[in-house]
């Protein structure tokens, strides 16, 4: 009870700083004697039984909110005032006193009726580890390093819901899936388990007879009989050749999972070179950088492309031959593969364009075939390219015996089980409850040992070693569903547990460590202040990138950044200097500093700093920063300050061939704003590109806004989409389209606001920032709770963002008011909030 | 939701798990069989792309048997008397690439919860059909890569996708290689294992059930269903064990890409279906469809937003008819087999869709959906027009109804459908 009068006086306090505490009889009065009027005078003429704009009808309204919609249409018609987008500006305008005692009105029934309902609705259901999460929980789980092998690479993709990936409602439990579970807990156990017996390290030396890739490998022996490998291309050059080094004479890779010892012989060749930089792409000025990535010769050809290539190791070349160091992790079957970070694009098509370009440099083609191009070429030429002389490999390097991840498994007595063999039951017995304990984020309970022993005991009869019966055990704990879901915590029973579990799956997208286990089970954790240190803790940890990396791809759809790949034709430099992931990697960095240091939120809609690598600042047209990684540098060109001007979100919001401000602007009211459109009404024929005549996109919208169903809710969606105009597909400035139509990036908002540019449409953006705040508020806690937003929630969602507001709070401190609100708490206890304050 | 409380062996007995016989000795077991006995089984495949077909050069302008075959169409022209093409039928959908999965649904996957077969795809409601007569219930042959986040033809009851073959390599695998003896018995021991684990895990979902509310218990019906349908294809996959797979003269294939596979792909269906390992097959022409290795230097999505500019329509032409080409020499294999069983060839008892879920790319509609629908017993030859209006039109899942009921399942509908679809005919 006292929760709730403190709840509502803070509401009124804060977020509208007015307190009108009047009497249900006087609310009825003033609905009749002012509100109603008010609808009369100015709503219902669009909004009435015959005509309903925009899908809303406020005829019906009587000033009393009975049920969740009539709430709805009430907080719709708030908020719309507040922004002053209603009534339209053609329309007779209320006076400011009109509109402010409309808006008190509103403002104080919507609290009421928050108040009084008694049903809380926006309870998390059960939700399943989403891929991301599972690939983390199992890594950190069973200390399986995970750079190159995915657990979760055959698992049926995730459904998302509102670009949402961890929405427990939608992540739907299939029997592919659980097929997949069962087959993939036998993979990750026996990785955790296998070898049994400490493994030697052996040696392996290649020195010559470096064959690569079938079609340059007859001119590589005609040149120098194959004695170094050449790397030419970048892995990202279309019909790539030397784009990747394979070792032939070590085709099956390593036989164990492990680091191992690299030494190579490389040298930079002919990074000073006598063609034009500006033509090959590659820059002179920095040193050339070798990259080793995993293959697999099961998966496809060893010299193509394969589905999982993270680069391993990065090592900068001196211009001379020189030996280098370098320790790798590779996963058994895989095979080290060499690759030039910084080389060249498409050298199939540069053969014969380097020759034509620089005749005087080559000896006279005869057919001027490919074949003749290439030979000539790779022996000729002076194009930049790494050799690699020698390549020593020594490993696997074990540096802890047992492994972390057989200690985990096996408990303290891993070291004398490995060695006899033998485990007896109350080994297993206490093995296995640390285990599952921390399998499923809370104290293991003894039934759920014995059922797992009945599947051991059933494996010995089969015939299986005690370590191969028990290590089946542990395959059936990563398909019960006590880890597969987490156990919402519902209002029956708050749980320090559950709400650890919540926490580090907000946070780290991993189950919880030992210390959060720890503090609940001394039932501390739901402290105020001690969430406080753990959230900074939490925050500091390399493990909340995972955080950042979910955040963003729900919210800002980043993860589908490259899922409609640019055109190679136009975008050349997208793949030659990998700007995919150096614009996702920006997002990244900028989004992390911003919650390093806590700054503003506003920030996302505008700043004056990025974070940028070399391709980066020349794809902006900004000074580059020194160096190959990426720097923070001070943004004084107005135009890229803040999301709207990274080329992530620009790239993300165009289909990789063309931009549409209709896509964009939705998008930026989906996400950036919070007020999503309404989908198009059915009886409309949606535009059909015409790109022939020098007609622009926005001749043909404009001609599609004359009809007036589309109106409504397009002068709302193509202004802010027409602002971004200036961006290309792969968010590149332009003034022009096809260097012959100028493009117009001014516009007018739904409020009368007009602007030129981006650059004035942001500092609107920051006016408004209220709106961004709430949009940013609702997606991370929708984030956090991994369930749809309910109306209910609203009142905490305004609470927070006021008192965000009120402390000038910066990003970090959004994300513990998240944390410290009753929505992610789910506790009918006292809202921490309050108490902290 | 009273399924979890059943005994689970009365449900899989009620599946009728025990009652199949493995498909190599029914083929036998049929040649002795009567002749009245309905023994020619019969056969779906479902062909879509991701971009649809440049409607211009795909529609004939005349309706009825006297229709002339247009440029997209040329390629099948041999085959005029067994082939039907479908105008102005779609699933009424919108959403341009958010919808070209509803191709063989018809409703959006988010909104597949709602329906009463929960957004199956009409390739997996044959499948259930067919249970476990042939080795694989379906096959669904497509790509992870691409525009749509994966292949996005075939969808499960509880609305997940299911996982495609990924190439010939995988599914020459699938189809022919036999585990030598060492790994039937690592297959057989990892069976059983599968078993005990499902049930102890079967054992916590149930504890776990006491300890949530009605909204999550009923959430969590969907793991009780899922051990189910693990079971079955664990009673399955044992089944299958014993029977050796057929031989094949083919080669181990290497994956080229889906543009340069796409014969052998075709073939591989063919084999699958000709050796009865499935009756069931899907195709996803997307996802890895590379237009360069067609020898068109531009990318195929870029073609489909061709801004009615001429140049980049023939090329999308070019790439939409290497596409029906190959279609038509799948058409062609099958008549060329001839059903075992019987006087007819492959092609009568097999049911060959041609389609997708995008009706024009370039504005992203998904209407008026370019349709061929090929043998399988229907009465053919004609190009069909069906009402153009907005407020007589029918649903595409008419068709399907037509060719569920032709494909044996009794049933009067499936998903949107109103009925079947009028003016399609049994031979």
């Amino acid at each position: 009870m006292r929760a709730i009068l403190i709840r509502s006086i803070l509401s009124l306090l804060i977020v509208f700083s007015v307190c009108q505490c009047s009497l249900m009889a006087e609310d009825k009065t003033t609905f009749k004697s002012t509100v109603s009027p008010f609808l009369t005078k100015y709503c219902l003429d669009c909004h009435n039984a015959k005509k309903q704009k925009g899908d809303r009808r406020f005829d019906e309204i009587t000033g009393v909110i009975s049920d969740d919609n009539s709430l709805i249409d009430m907080q719709d018609i708030l908020d719309l005032l507040n922004l002053h987008e209603m009534p339209p500006k053609e329309s007779k305008q209320p006076s400011k006193d009109e509109r402010q005692i409309v808006v008190q009105w509103l403002t104080q029934q919507i609290t009421q009726y928050h108040d009084s309902r008694k049903d809380f609705t926006g309870e998390s259901v059960l939700r399943r580890l989403n891929s991301r999460e599972y690939r983390n929980t199992v890594r950190d789980l069973l200390h399986l390093n995970v750079t190159i092998f995915d657990p979760t690479q055959e698992f049926p993709r995730d459904q998302l819901t509102d670009h949402l990936d961890n929405n427990g409602q939608v992540l739907v439990t299939s029997g592919h899936l659980l097929a997949k579970y069962l087959v993939v807990a036998e993979r990750v156990v026996d990785k955790a388990l296998y070898p049994l017996e400490k493994p030697v390290g052996q040696q392996w030396a290649f020195r010559d007879n470096f064959k690569q890739q079938p079609e340059i490998d007859g001119a590589r022996k005609k040149a120098h009989g194959l004695k170094y490998m050449n790397l030419y291309d970048v892995i990202g050059a279309d019909k790539h050749e030397g784009a990747y080094g394979p070792i032939r004479a070590f085709t099956e890779g390593v036989p164990l999972d492990g680091y191992y010892d690299f030494r190579i012989k490389a040298e930079a060749v002919n990074r000073i070179n006598p063609y034009d930089a500006d033509y090959l792409g590659t820059d002179p000025s920095e040193p050339f950088r070798l990259g080793i990535v995993p293959g697999n010769y099961q998966v496809g050809a060893l010299h193509h492309t394969q589905p999982i290539e993270p680069l391993l190791a990065e090592i900068e070349l001196a211009d001379e031959a020189k030996w280098y160091k370098v320790r790798v992790w590779l996963d058994a079957g895989y095979t080290p593969r060499f690759t030039f970070v910084n080389g060249l694009y498409d050298s199939r098509s540069l053969w014969s364009r380097i020759i034509k370009k620089y005749p005087d440099q080559f000896p006279k083609l005869k057919n001027g075939g490919i074949g003749e191009a290439r030979n000539t070429a790779i022996k000729h030429s002076k194009l930049p390219q790494i050799h690699i002389h020698e390549i020593e490999i020594e490993g696997p390097i074990v540096e802890r015996w047992p492994t972390a991840s057989q200690q985990t498994l096996l408990g303290e007595d891993a070291a004398s089980i490995l060695t006899s063999g033998k485990m007896t039951e109350s080994q297993m017995r206490n093995a296995l409850s640390a285990f599952a304990s921390e399998a499923y984020r809370r104290p293991v309970q003894p039934e759920e040992v014995d059922r797992v022993l009945s599947v051991i005991k059933k494996r010995q009869k089969t015939g299986r070693s005690d370590i191969e019966a028990y290590s089946d055990g542990i395959k059936m704990v990563l398909c019960s569903p006590n880890f597969l879901y987490l156990e919402e915590p519902n209002l029956a029973k708050t749980s320090d547990y559950a709400l650890a579990t919540r926490l580090s799956y907000f946070l780290w997208s991993s189950q919880p460590d030992r210390k959060l286990l720890n503090l609940a089970a001394a039932n501390q954790l739901h402290d105020p202040l001690v969430l406080q240190q753990q959230l900074k803790r939490m925050l500091d940890d390399p493990k909340s990138d995972a955080f950042i990396d979910g955040f963003l791809g729900s919210w800002l759809t980043l993860r589908d950044l490259g899922s409609t790949p640019p055109d190679r034709g136009q975008f050349r430099s997208f793949y030659q200097y990998d700007l995919g992931t150096a614009m996702r990697e920006e997002t990244r960095l900028f989004t992390r500093h911003l919650l390093q240091e806590n700054l503003s939120i506003a920030n996302f809609l505008d700043s004056d700093f990025t974070f940028v690598n070399k391709p980066l600042a020349k794809h902006y047209g900004i000074p580059a920063p020194k160096g190959t990684g990426f720097q923070k540098v001070e943004l004084t060109d107005k135009r890229r300050g803040g999301l709207l001007g990274q080329a992530s979100v620009l790239t993300v919001t165009a289909n990789g061939i063309d931009t549409s401000p209709v896509v964009r602007g939705v998008w930026l009211l989906e996400n950036i704003l919070g007020t999503p459109p309404s989908p198009p009404p059915p009886d409309v024929e949606p535009l059909d590109p015409d790109v022939r005549g020098a007609k622009s996109i926005r001749d043909q919208l404009n001609k599609h806004r004359e009809n007036s169903s589309c109106y409504e809710c397009h002068r709302k969606i193509d202004p802010l989409g027409f602002a971004l105009e200036n961006f290309d597909p792969v968010g590149k400035w332009r003034e022009t389209y096809n260097k012959r139509v100028k493009i117009d990036a001014s516009g007018e908002l739904p409020s009368g606001k007009k602007f030129t540019d981006i650059v004035d449409l942001k500092a609107i953006l920051v006016q408004q920032e209220d709106l961004f705040a709430r949009s940013l508020t609702s997606k991370l806690l929708s984030y956090a709770t991994g369930r749809h937003l309910v109306p209910a929630d609203r009142p905490h969602i305004d609470r927070i963002v006021a008192e965000l507001k009120e402390q000038n709070g910066g990003f970090r401190d959004l994300i513990q008011l998240i944390v410290l609100s009753e929505p992610f708490l789910q506790s009918h206890t006292e809202s921490p909030l309050s108490q902290i304050k | 939701m009273s399924l979890s409380i059943q005994p689970r062996r009365t449900f899989l007995k009620a599946a009728g798990i025990c009652l199949a016989l493995p498909a190599l000795e029914s083929l036998k077991a049929v040649s002795a069989a009567p002749k009245n006995q309905p023994s020619v089984p019969k056969r779906m495949v479902c062909v879509g792309n991701e971009f649809g077909m440049y409607s211009d050069s795909f529609f004939p302008k005349e309706y009825g048997a006297d229709y002339e075959f247009t440029k997209l169409l040329k390629p099948l022209e041999a085959h005029r008397k067994d082939m039907t093409v479908l105008s102005h039928l779609d699933h009424g959908q919108k959403g341009g690439h958010f919808a070209v999965h509803t191709f063989l649904t018809g409703v959006k996957s988010v909104e597949a919860r709602n329906m009463p077969d929960g957004g199956i795809s009409l390739d997996q409601r044959a499948a259930e059909h067919v249970g476990s007569k042939t080795r694989f219930p379906s096959l669904t042959i497509g790509s992870e890569d691409g525009l749509h986040g994966g292949c996005q033809m075939s969808w499960t009851r509880t609305g997940t996708r299911v996982p495609p073959v990924a190439g010939p390599r995988q599914l020459f695998h699938q189809l022919f290689t036999d585990n030598d003896a060492q790994a039937k018995k690592i297959a057989k021991d990892r069976i059983q294992l599968q078993g005990s684990i499902l049930d102890g895990v079967l054992g916590d979902a149930k504890s776990l059930k006491l300890r949530l509310n009605k909204t999550d218990g009923t959430k969590l019906e969907e793991y009780f269903s899922s051990v189910r349908d693990v079971e079955v294809k664990l009673e399955l996959d044992s089944k299958w064990q014993k029977v050796p797979k057929p031989k094949t003269d083919l080669k181990e294939p290497v994956n080229q890409g889906l543009s340069r596979d796409l014969p052998l792909i075709y073939d591989l269906i063919a084999l699958a279906l000709q050796t009865d390992s499935t009756r069931v097959a899907t195709l996803e022409v997307g996802g890895s469809f590379a237009a360069r290795d067609i020898g068109i230097n531009k990318g195929y999505h870029g073609l489909s937003h061709h801004g009615k500019v001429k140049a980049s329509i023939d090329l999308l032409v070019q790439i939409e008819l290497y596409q029906v080409q190959q279609f038509a020499r799948f058409i062609d294999k099958l008549k060329s087999i001839r059903e075992p069983e019987s006087n007819g060839c492959l092609l009568d008892n097999t049911m060959a869709l041609m389609g997708s879920g995008m009706g024009n790319a370039n504005s992203h509609t998904n209407n008026n959906l370019p349709l061929v629908l090929a043998g399988g017993g229907f009465k053919h030859g004609e190009h069909k027009q069906f009402p153009k209006e907005s407020n007589r039109r029918l649903p595409l899942c008419n068709l399907f109804v037509s060719m569920l009921q032709q494909f044996g399942v009794e049933t009067g509908s499936f998903s949107t459908s109103t009925g079947t679809l009028t003016g399609l005919e049994m031979a």
